[in-house]
C-alpha cells in the first residue's frame, strides 16, 4: 500500500488536545514499563513524583517552597523565550543571557547591598540583570539583522562564552573578585543572602517568595503585551509573515531588535530572581532553564498561559523525581530527564498528525473516477 | 495512420491543494515524436499537471499511462525510470555544484567514485546533442540560458524519451529562443516526445504539432497546430465572450491622481520586469491591466506600493514624487495596494491572525497609546463579513482557515475601508464564485463613484471589458497600448497580450501614456524620444 | 642536556595530550558534519555521545572486547540518529527542538543507566585486560621515532588512528564519491536532488544514523579516556557542544576538522598543562601561567562566533554551510 502526505488546513482544538494528552500518557506508560522492569511499582512512584512527596509530610510547605524555586526561573525564561520564538527568532541563548543576568545581579548585590536599602538594591539588581542579559541577546539579533548571521548557532556560541566567564569568576582567587569567599583558601562563591534577598510573605509556616508574585505579574503583562499592544501585534505579524509586515509598513529590523532585547531582558529578570532568592552565585546557576525553557515554550506553542501550565508540569517532573529518587533508591533522579525527553518526542510525533494528513493510495486509488 | 499507443496518456487527473482545485478531471495525450504545446494562462494548472507527470506531486485521482501501460509514478525517481524528464521553470539546480556534478548526482549507474572522466563525458553528451557546455563551471556563475541548457542536457543524459519544458522561453532572448527551437526540432527527429508549456501563441504556432489547452484547471481541448490560428487559440485560452451584465457607471473624471513615467523595474531574478512604462490614472476612473500573468504585474504593484525599488522613471501622486518613499508613507498618501497571489495568502495578510487582526494591519498605528484598538478592527471585520458575505465562524477566526474566496474578500474589504484615493487591486476575484465576484465589482464601482482612481489588474478579459473604463495591455513588461474598454474586442486584447499587436502609437498627437493635463511640470517631463 | 631533554619531553607530552584528549571532538565533529551535510541541524550531539559512551563502555567491558564496545557505541548513537530522523524527516518536527530534547534525553539515559549499573556492579576498566590492551598506545614504526613530534603524534591508541581515518574517509566520501555528491545535493537543495531521482528521505535517514553512530564512538572514547570512572559529571562534559562549534570552524570539511580538532585541542591542553609549559620555558612562555584557564575553554566558542560572523559578512562565497541546513523538506510544498 502506497501513501503520501498532505498538509492540513486546520486541526480542531479537541483533537489536538487529545493527541497531546495521549502523547504524555503514552510517555508515562513507557516510563511505567521501565519502572516495572526495575521492580518498582509505577503507580506508587508516579504518585510520589506528582505529589512531590507533599502528601502526609509534616514539612510539605517546605517542599512547595522548593518546588516554586524550580518553577519561577523556568516559567519566566520560557515566557521570555516565547517572545522571540513568536517572531521566529531562534534564541537558544537563554543559558548565556541568564548567566550574564545572574552575574550582573550578584555584582549589584555585593556592591550596592551594604550601602543601599534592601528594596532599592533588589530593584537595581533586577534592572542591571535585565540590561546585561538584554544587551547580550541583542548582540545576536543585531548580527542577524545586519549580516544575516545564523542566530541559532550564534546564540549557542554565546551561551558557552558566558558560561566560561562565569566559571572564570567562580574559580579565580583575586583581590578584585568580590564574588568569592575571602575567608576560604579555595575559590568558592560567597553568599550575599544576609545583605539582601527577596522577602517572603509569611502564610502560616509557608513563606511565599515575592518573586512568585512578580513572576505571575510579568506573565500577565507579557500576556497582555502580546495580545493587546501594538508591539505585540507587530511581533505576531512579523512572525507570521515578514513580507506582510513590510507590506504593512512595519520596520521589521527594529521590531526584531526590540523584541529580542525584551526577551533577553526577561531572562535577565529570571536570573535576578534566581540569585536574589538563592543569595549566591554558582556555576550551574541556570539549572538548564535556558534549554528547558526552549522546550517548554515550544510545547506550549508560545501561548503565555499554556507556558505557565507546562512549566508547572515540567517543574513538577523535575523536582518530583528528585523527591521520588530520595525514597525509591533503584530509580535515579535522571529518570525525569528521560521521561521529559520521551514526553517531548511523543508530543513532537503527535504534532505531525495535527499538521499533516496521510492519504492512503489503495489499489484503485488512482483509477479514473474512482 | 497506425494505431500506436500514446507516449503519455493522462486520464481524469484531479489535484487539490487544501481548498484550491489546481486540476479538475484533466486528460491529456502525447504522441510519440511530437511536440505538444500545453497552453493556458497562469493559474490554469499547467505546471501542476506536469509536476504530477514528473512525480513531484501525487494526483488525488486519475491515472497516467506510459506507452499504453498504466504507470505508477510516485516519485521523480519513478518518472526518470520511465523516461520522463522535466525542465522546471525555476531550475532545480544545486548552485554550488559544477554543471557535470548537477547531472552526475542523478545518474543511476555510475561508479562509487567520482571519476575525472565525468567532465569529459558530460561535455561529450552535450556536444552530441548540439550544446556547448563547460562541465566544470559552477551553476552560480552561469547565465540563465546556460542553466537552461544544463537542465536540458541533464534530462537528455538521463535518457528521457518524454521531455517536459515549463515555460522555457520566458527567460531567453529572441536568438536563444530560436536556438532552443532548433534543439527541440532535432530532439523530435531523434524520436523524443516533447511537451512545452507556454502562453506565447506565436511560439506555439511555430514549434508545436498539436496544442492542448487548459483553462482554470480544466482541460478544454487539443487541436492540431496546422489547422488553428492565434485567434482560435486565444479564444480557447481565455474563453468565449460572455455578456456579464456588469455595471460601468460613468463618473466625472478628475485630474490625474497617479502618473507613471518611463518606469523600469527589475524582477527578483534581475530580469527587466517592467520596461519603460508610461500610464496615468484619474480619479473616478478604472484602468484595467491585462496581460498574461507574470508579465510584470506583480512588480508594478509592488513598486507603486513602495515595496520594490525601481530601476528608473517617475511615479507622481497628485504632483508629488513617491519614488523612494517608505510603504508607510505611501499608504498615508492614500495609495492602497492589494495583490492576490496564486496561493492567495502570500501578500497582504498574516494567515495565522484573525480577520479582526488583519483588518487593522495597516491602521493599527493610527490610534493613540500603546494598545491595539481591536474594536475598530472588529467593527470593520463585521462589516466585511456582512457586506461581502464572508463565510466564517466568527471575526476571530484565523484567515488561514477561510476558503480562498473569503480570504480575498477580507483583503479587499480592508483596502476599501482604508478609504484610499488610489486603489490598486490585482486579481481581486481570483477563484471567486459568481456572486462574490459581483459583490466585489460593486464595491469597486462604488469606490470609483466616490472619485477613487482604480488600477485593476485582472485575468478575465470579459470582466475587464465590462468593468473598466480603459484597459492597458502588458506584454513582457512593455505596454502594448491602452484601449477603451467599450470599444475594444477580446480578440484585439488577446493579440496584444501575446505581443502580436502593438497599439502604443495609435494616438499620434501625444506621447502614449502621458496625460494632457498632467500634474508634472514640463521641465520634469523628459523629452519624448524621437526615432 | 638533562634539563633540555625534560623541556622537550614537556613539549612531547603536550602534543601527545592534545591528540589523546581531543580526538573525541573529531568523532563528534565528523559525525555532525555528515548529519549537517544532509541538511539536518542536530543539536543533540552531547546527548548522543553520552548514550554511545555509556552503552559502549558497559557492553564493551562485559564483553571484554574493545571491538564490541565500539560497535555498541556506534549502534547506540545510530539509534539516537534514527529517532532524530523519524521525528524530523518523516514527521517533519522542528530540528532545533528535537536536537535539544535528544540532549536532555541522552544525558538522562546516561545517568539513569550509569547509576543503575553502578548500583549493581560498575565495571572498572582495569578489570578488563582486553579493553585496556585494546586502548593501549600503538607506535607507528618509523614516524614515532622522530624527535619530539614522534612520540607526541605517532604513538597513540587505536581509536585515535581510527578517528583520523574516519575523518579522512569522510572527506574523501563527501568530495570524491557519487553518494557523497548526492548527499551534498540533498543538503544544498533537496528539491533539486529529488527531481533527479535522489531518494531524499533515504539519504537523510542513512547519513543521520551513520553520523550519529560516529558521534557515539566519540562518546565511547571519552569514557575510556576517563578509565571508565563514573561520577557526578558526564564524561562528555560539553565536548558535544564544542563539536557543534567545530563543524562551523571547520567549514563543514572533515579534513579541516582534523586541523580544527588540533587547534581546539591545543587550547584545551594549554588549559591543563599551560603551567607546565610555562615552567619549562619561563622566558618565552612564562606568561602562559597567567592566562585564566576559562579563556581556553571559551576560545573555541569565541573563535567560532567570529568565524560565524565573518562568513555571514562574506555571504556564501566558499562557505561549506549547506544551504538547506535546518529546513525540513516536504515535496508537495507549493
Amino acid at each position: 500500500m502506497r501513501f503520501h502526505v498532505v498538509k492540513r488546513d486546520s486541526c480542531p482544538l479537541w483533537k489536538r488536545l487529545a493527541l497531546y494528552v495521549g502523547a504524555v500518557a503514552a510517555a508515562l506508560v513507557l516510563g511505567g514499563l521501565l519502572l516495572l522492569a526495575l521492580g518498582v511499582n509505577p503507580v506508587a512512584y508516579y504518585s510520589r513524583m506528582f505529589t512531590m512527596g507533599m502528601v502526609g509530610n509534616k514539612i510539605a510547605y517546605k517542599s512547595f517552597e522548593n518546588y516554586l524555586k524550580v518553577f519561577v526561573p523556568l516559567v519566566l525564561t520560557a515566557v521570555a523565550l516565547s517572545l522571540a520564538f513568536k517572531m521566529r527568532f531562534w534564541n537558544i541563548g537563554g543559558e548565556g543571557q541568564f548567566i550574564l543576568g545572574a552575574v550582573a545581579a550578584s555584582a549589584v548585590a555585593f556592591q550596592a547591598g551594604p550601602v543601599l536599602p534592601g528594596a532599592v538594591t533588589l530593584l537595581l539588581m533586577c534592572l542591571c540583570a535585565m540590561l546585561a542579559a538584554g544587551l547580550y541577546g541583542t548582540l545576536a539579533a543585531a548580527l542577524k539583522v545586519k549580516f544575516g548571521t545564523n542566530e541559532t548557532l550564534m546564540t549557542l556560541m554565546l551561551n558557552y562564552i558566558a558560561l566560561y566567564f562565569l566559571t572564570f569568576l567562580g574559580e579565580t582567587k583575586a583581590t578584585w573578585n568580590f564574588f568569592l569567599d575571602p575567608t576560604s583558601a579555595r575559590p568558592i562563591f560567597v553568599s550575599f543572602a544576609k545583605t539582601v534577598s527577596f522577602p517572603r510573605i509569611p502564610m502560616g509556616k509557608f513563606g511565599l517568595n515575592v518573586c512568585v508574585l512578580f513572576t505571575f505579574a510579568v506573565g500577565a503583562l507579557v500576556f497582555v503585551y502580546l495580545r493587546s499592544t501594538k508591539q505585540g501585534y507587530e511581533i505576531a505579524v512579523v512572525g507570521d509573515s515578514a513580507g506582510t509586515a513590510r507590506y504593512a509598513g512595519m520596520k521589521v529590523n527594529t521590531i526584531v531588535l526590540r523584541t529580542v532585547f525584551l526577551s533577553a531582558c526577561l531572562i535577565g529578570l529570571a536570573a535576578a530572581f534566581k540569585v536574589g532568592t538563592a543569595g549566591i552565585l554558582s556555576t550551574n546557576i541556570t539549572d538548564d532553564v535556558g534549554w528547558t525553557g526552549i522546550i517548554v515554550a515550544w510545547l506550549a506553542q508560545m501561548n503565555t498561559a499554556v507556558i505557565f501550565l507546562v512549566s508547572a508540569l515540567i517543574a513538577m517532573l523535575q523536582y518530583g523525581s528528585d523527591v521520588a529518587a530520595a525514597t525509591v533508591s533503584q530509580v535515579d533522579s535522571s529518570f525525569a530527564n528521560m521521561l521529559q525527553g520521551a514526553i517531548l518526542f511523543l508530543v513532537l510525533a503527535a504534532d505531525f498528525s495535527t499538521r499533516f494528513r496521510v492519504v492512503l493510495e489503495g489499489k484503485g486509488g488512482r483509477k479514473h473516477g474512482a | 495512420m497506425e494505431q500506436q499507443p500514446y507516449a503519455i496518456e493522462m486520464r481524469g487527473i484531479t489535484k487539490t491543494f487544501g481548498s484550491v482545485v489546481a486540476n479538475r478531471d484533466v486528460s491529456l495525450t502525447l504522441r510519440r515524436g511530437e511536440i505538444l504545446a500545453l497552453l493556458g494562462e497562469n493559474g490554469s494548472g499547467k505546471t501542476t499537471l506536469m509536476n504530477m507527470l514528473s512525480g513531484i506531486y501525487a494526483p488525488d485521482r486519475g491515472e497516467i499511462l506510459v506507452d499504453g501501460q498504466p504507470a505508477a509514478i510516485h516519485s521523480p525517481e519513478d518518472a526518470k525510470r520511465l523516461g520522463i524528464g522535466m525542465v522546471h521553470q525555476h531550475f532545480k539546480l544545486v548552485d554550488v555544484f559544477s554543471a557535470a556534478d548537477n547531472i552526475w548526482m542523478g545518474k543511476e549507474k555510475a561508479g562509487f567514485v567520482l571519476g575525472k572522466n565525468r567532465y569529459e563525458e558530460i561535455a561529450q553528451t552535450a556536444r552530441r546533442f548540439g550544446f556547448e557546455l563547460d562541465p566544470k563551471k559552477r551553476v552560480r556563475n552561469m547565465a540563465v540560458s546556460e542553466k537552461q541548457t544544463l537542465e536540458i542536457v541533464k534530462v537528455l543524459y538521463y535518457g528521457a524519451k518524454v521531455i517536459v519544458l515549463d515555460e522555457p522561453t520566458a527567460v531567453l532572448t529572441v536568438q536563444e529562443i530560436q536556438k532552443l527551437f532548433g534543439v527541440l526540432r532535432r530532439m523530435k527527429e531523434e524520436g523524443h516526445s516533447i511537451i512545452i508549456i507556454t502562453h506565447k501563441l506565436n511560439e506555439v504556432l511555430e514549434i508545436s504539432d498539436r496544442v492542448a489547452i487548459l483553462r482554470k484547471g480544466e482541460y478544454i481541448t487539443t487541436v492540431d497546430t496546422a489547422s488553428t490560428n492565434e485567434q482560435q487559440l486565444t479564444e480557447y485560452m481565455v474563453g468565449r465572450k460572455v455578456d456579464l451584465n456588469i455595471d460601468r457607471p460613468v463618473v466625472e473624471k478628475t485630474k490625474p491622481l497617479l502618473e507613471i513615467r518611463d518606469l523600469t523595474i527589475r524582477s527578483d531574478e534581475g530580469a527587466v520586469a517592467i520596461d519603460h512604462v508610461n500610464f496615468y490614472i484619474r480619479g473616478g476612473e478604472m484602468l484595467g491591466v491585462a496581460g498574461i500573468a507574470g508579465c510584470g504585474q506583480k512588480e508594478l504593484c509592488e513598486a507603486i506600493a513602495g515595496l520594490r525599488p525601481i530601476q528608473s522613471g517617475q511615479m507622481i501622486h497628485k504632483g508629488e514624487n513617491i519614488v523612494g518613499l517608505s510603504p508607510k508613507a505611501i499608504l498615508d498618501k492614500g495609495i492602497s495596494m492589494s495583490f492576490i497571489p496564486e496561493d492567495r495568502l502570500g501578500m497582504g495578510l498574516a494567515p495565522s491572525l484573525s480577520i479582526t487582526d488583519n483588518m487593522i494591519l495597516k491602521s493599527y498605528q493610527d490610534t493613540k497609546g500603546p494598545m491595539v484598538n481591536r474594536k475598530k478592527g472588529k467593527i470593520r471585520a463585521e462589516w466585511v463579513i456582512e457586506e461581502l458575505g464572508v463565510v466564517t465562524p466568527s471575526a476571530d477566526t484565523p484567515v488561514r482557515r477561510l476558503s480562498g474566496g473569503n480570504v480575498q474578500k477580507v483583503l479587499l474589504g480592508r483596502e476599501i475601508l482604508a478609504a484610499p484615493n488610489v486603489l490598486i487591486t490585482a486579481y481581486p476575484v481570483r477563484g471567486l464564485d459568481i456572486n462574490s465576484s459581483y459583490a466585489i465589482y460593486n464595491i469597486l464601482n462604488l469606490q470609483k463613484e466616490k472619485g477613487v482612481g482604480i488600477l485593476f489588474v485582472g485575468e478575465d478579459l470579459d470582466v475587464m471589458m465590462a468593468l473598466c473604463d480603459k484597459i492597458m495591455v502588458l506584454c513582457h513588461g512593455k505596454v502594448m497600448g491602452v484601449v477603451h474598454a467599450h470599444k475594444t474586442t477580446k480578440e484585439e486584447l488577446g493579440l496584444m497580450m501575446t505581443g502580436a499587436l502593438d497599439l502604443t502609437n495609435r494616438y499620434e498627437d501625444k506621447p502614449a501614456g502621458f496625460a494632457r493635463d498632467t500634474n508634472i511640470p514640463p521641465q520634469q517631463t523628459p523629452e519624448k524620444e524621437e526615432e | 642536556m638533562g634539563p633540555e631533554m625534560d623541556k622537550l619531553g614537556v613539549v612531547t607530552t603536550f602534543l601527545h595530550n592534545i591528540v589523546v584528549y581531543n580526538i573525541p571532538l573529531l568523532y563528534g565533529t565528523v559525525g555532525e558534519i555528515m548529519v549537517e551535510k544532509s541538511g539536518s541541524l542536530n543539536l543533540g550531539v552531547e546527548g548522543i555521545m553520552a548514550v554511545g559512551a555509556i552503552f559502549g563502555y558497559i557492553v564493551g567491558c562485559y564483553a571484554n572486547s574493545l571491538g564490541v564496545g565500539i560497535l555498541t557505541a556506534f549502534a547506540a548513537g545510530a539509534l539516537c540518529g534514527l529517532l532524530f530522523a523519524v521525528l524530523t524527516v518523516s514527521l517533519q518536527a522542528n530540528q532545533n527542538i528535537t536536537g535539544l530534547t535528544l540532549t536532555t534525553f541522552g544525558l538522562g539515559v546516561y545517568f539513569f543507566v550509569g547509576n543503575g549499573v553502578k548500583a549493581v556492579r560498575w565495571p572498572a576498566m582495569n578489570d578488563y585486560p582486553a579493553i585496556k590492551e585494546g586502548f593501549a598506545d600503538i607506535a607507528i614504526p618509523g614516524l614515532s621515532q622522530l624527535p619530539v613530534v614522534g612520540r607526541g603524534l605517532f604513538d597513540h591508541n587505536l581509536l585515535v588512528y581510527l578517528g583520523v581515518a574516519v575523518a579522512l574517509a569522510m572527506w574523501w566520501y563527501l568530495r570524491y564519491t557519487r553518494p557523497g555528491l548526492r548527499l551534498r545535493a540533498v543538503g544544498e537543495n533537496p528539491a533539486s536532488a529529488d527531481s533527479v531521482g535522489v531518494n531524499v528521505k533515504r539519504m537523510k535517514y542513512l547519513h543521520i544514523c551513520l553520523g550519529c553512530g560516529i558521534m557515539g564512538v566519540g562518546g565511547y572514547y571519552m569514557g575510556l579516556n576517563m578509565s571508565g570512572s563514573f561520577n557526578s559529571s558526564c564524561w562528555i562534559n560539553g565536548y558535544g557542544w564544542i563539536a557543534v562549534a567545530l563543524v562551523i570552524f571547520a567549514n563543514w570539511n572533515p579534513a579541516l576538522a582534523i586541523l580544527g580538532t588540533f587547534i581546539f585541542g591545543f587550547f584545551n591542553t594549554l588549559r591543563v598543562s599551560g603551567s607546565s609549559l610555562a615552567a619549562a620555558f619561563p622566558g618565552p612562555l612564562g606568561w602562559l601561567a597567567a592566562v585564566p584557564s576559562q579563556l581556553y575553554q571559551a576560545l573555541p566558542f569565541l573563535i567560532t562566533a567570529v568565524v560565524l560572523v565573518l562568513t555571514s559578512v562574506r555571504k556564501r562565497e566558499g562557505s561549506g554551510l549547506p544551504a538547506s541546513l535546518g529546513l525540513n523538506y516536504f515535496r508537495e510544498e507549493r
